[in-house]
């Protein structure tokens, strides 16, 4: 089921990209969730339970923003603890990538495959 | 589904939540509403991107028990969190109820078991040099003390077993539960839509 597969790929991922969506700068969950829809494809409502998780861990922290049209605005900044998830995640991350492109992209003879295919 | 209605299903999911959270999250979403409508997309568009309300009240739910337990690790906390997790229907109830209620049973008998020796320890202990207890009053003062505190060291046992039973219940859903559950309704729904 490759849909099972890209559902726990994105919900893997999906923390990490908001920490470094708000290392860039600081943004408000509608922006967060508006550029994580369109780029990864989630539904935006889980933007807010993964915040508020987030904000219980420590890695994020809310500021109010007074805006001229309705009511101030909730701004999402990293904590210092968010900064180092941040690292050690991306680290993580880009070794999982590099050990799965090196796989997925080793090149291999397609002669080999199909005689081993036709031995089985 | 229009905002109006969202919100309500919304806010009937997230009943039994404390209710200065409810608000919290609740204005979260009214907020993201009123984004959506500044940036051009209709309300029957923003509630079909934000998913399904119901299993978000539910997410939400099963966060903060998640918390709670992790804040203060308490009875009532630790049935907050269970039920929580159980709402999320992330583990296969059927298969899992019989199983945690053996061992929640097995769990609540030894801890009866342990009460019961504590007072039986007492009961030694007190009555015991009266009652003519074999080897004498200090053997029995003796004997009800070590059997009060063989009780004591038994529950506290029994309370790390219970601990770490209710972590890696909420440790299990964790990592069952599937959070975009919500983002690959809503594509079926889409690609069933252009099909017809």
């Amino acid at each position: 089921m490759p849909e099972t597969i890209e559902i726990q790929l994105k919900k893997g991922v999906l923390g990490l990209c908001v920490l470094a969506l708000l290392a860039r700068a600081d943004s408000y969950a509608y922006e967060i969730a508006a550029r994580l829809a369109d780029a990864i494809d989630m539904g935006e409502g889980t933007i807010y339970p993964l915040m508020r998780r987030m904000q219980a861990e420590g890695l994020v922290e809310t500021y109010l923003v007074e805006s001229q049209a309705g009511p101030s605005r909730k701004y999402y900044r990293l904590t210092p603890a968010g900064r180092g998830a941040l690292q050690a995640q991306t680290t993580e991350w880009q070794a999982f990538a590099r050990a799965v492109d090196g796989i997925v992209a080793e090149p291999t003879s397609t002669q080999d495959t199909t005689d081993r295919g036709a031995d089985l | 589904m229009t905002r109006a209605e969202f919100m309500a299903r919304l806010k009937r999911g997230l009943v039994g939540m404390p209710t200065s959270t409810a608000a919290d999250i609740l204005s979260d979403y009214d907020t993201h509403f009123e984004d959506g409508a500044a940036a051009g997309r209709s309300e029957a568009e923003v509630a079909q991107a934000l998913g399904d309300p119901d299993r978000l009240a539910r997410e939400l739910k099963a966060e903060a028990g998640a918390q709670r337990w992790h804040q203060e690790k308490n009875p009532s906390a630790a049935a907050a969190a269970v039920f929580a997790v159980l709402g999320l229907g992330a583990i296969d109830i059927l298969i899992l109820l019989p199983v945690l209620m053996s061992v929640i049973g097995v769990l609540f008998g030894f801890y009866m078991a342990a009460i019961a020796i504590f007072i039986a320890g007492g009961a030694v202990m007190v009555a015991g040099p009266f009652a003519g207890f074999p080897g004498g009053w200090l053997a029995a003062i003796l004997g009800g003390l070590g059997l009060m505190a063989g009780a004591t060291a038994l529950s506290a046992l029994l309370t790390v077993l219970t601990i770490w039973l209710v972590n890696g219940l909420v440790w299990f859903a964790r990592l069952h539960y599937r959070l975009l559950k919500p983002a690959l309704d809503a594509q079926s729904h889409d690609t069933a839509g252009d099909r017809s």
